[in-house]
């Protein structure tokens, strides 16, 4: 059988189905709405919507790895590119840039300049330190986890606090080698 | 020179007010917004029988007062648009796209998730592209 070729964010983008993107704002906004609604409090919110995106995450690695084709990362810079160029682009329809690697390597930058979960959305002033988007932050470590990565994400800069871009810090913590549930001697 | 827009919801409560004029006649300027809702009031219960009128029921003119003339236009969910104008002749394209482009700025500031249907518009973006419009507006009509 021939080898499988990894294909293009965009080619994946145009092949799936699709959905209506004010739909899907529109529905983000009325979820976020009602979790702040039934919780109250910001900080509590924020880390149920991680929460949700780390669900989500779990079981979106799946279907990209299915849908994509990309072979096993070397090492983690190429991580950071999957996930910015075909990841991002395949689910969310935006590609980001990577940036401001460390010296080690081991965290960088996602930078966002467009984000379709944020279109018409301005935050009041009593829900200031809400992050909107932290249910981003919840897919990307939910997915990463499941490939062996425990990883760390914070929010740089966000737009509705008035910042250019979406900024998005991904850590990684340690590779988690895979557990066989036996055994070797048995 | 426009001296004031403003937004009304379909139970006639005020959601934008904002007047341009920089002098004080704010009052004034509410009172003439609101003798405005009766006009629209009349229209709409007493269609006019031989024109179909369209969705999106462009007003018109609605009454002209000694130097203020007020437009109206009424959007399919009953919201009412109004603008006061002190301009003696405005074109009525120029007023058209006006409101659509009021309107437009309108729906992108109740999409606002955190927006509350009933209540005023709070959206400072709403309040810029609002501005926006107007000054865009003015120059026009001495072309």
């Amino acid at each position: 059988m021939a080898p499988l070729v990894p294909k293009s964010g965009d080619a994946i983008f145009a092949s799936i189905d699709r959905v209506n993107a004010e739909l899907f704002t529109l529905t983000y906004g009325a979820m976020v709405r009602q979790l702040l609604t039934d919780l109250e409090e910001v900080d509590v919110v924020n880390k149920q919507l991680d929460q949700m995106g780390y669900n989500i995450g779990v079981r979106l690695i799946d279907e990209f790895l299915a849908k994509s084709n990309v072979s096993r990362c070397v090492d983690f810079k190429e991580t950071a590119d999957v996930i910015a160029k075909v990841g991002l682009k395949m689910f969310l329809g935006v590609t980001a840039s990577v940036s401001n690697w460390d010296p080690e390597g081991s965290s960088f930058s996602l930078v966002l300049d467009d984000n379709p979960l944020v279109d018409f959305v301005e935050l009041p002033d009593t829900f200031q330190g809400l992050h909107y988007c932290n249910i981003l932050s919840g897919v990307i470590r939910g997915a990463l986890e499941m490939v062996s990565m425990k990883t760390e994400i914070t929010w740089i800069r966000d737009m509705l606090h008035g910042d250019d871009a979406y900024e998005l810090r991904v850590k990684l913590l340690k590779q988690i080698p895979e557990e066989y549930p036996y055994k070797d001697d048995e | 020179m426009i001296a004031c827009v403003a937004v009304v919801g379909h139970q006639n409560n005020p959601l934008y007010l904002q007047s341009f004029t920089g002098a004080d006649d704010a009052l004034k300027l509410h009172h003439i917004v609101h003798c405005s809702l009766d006009v629209i009031d009349e229209r709409v219960n007493n269609p006019k029988r031989s024109v179909i009128t369209l969705n999106e029921s462009y007003l018109g003119l609605l009454y002209p007062t000694e130097s203020y003339k007020v437009y109206g236009y009424l959007s399919n969910t009953k919201v009412k648009f109004l603008v006061v104008t002190t301009d003696l002749d405005v074109k009525d394209t120029d007023i058209r796209s006006f409101f659509r482009r009021f309107h437009a700025a309108y729906v992108d500031a109740v999409s606002n998730p955190f927006h509350v249907p009933g209540k005023k518009i709070i959206s400072r973006i709403f309040a810029v592209r609002v501005s926006g419009i107007v000054k865009a507006f003015a120059p026009g009509t001495y072309g």
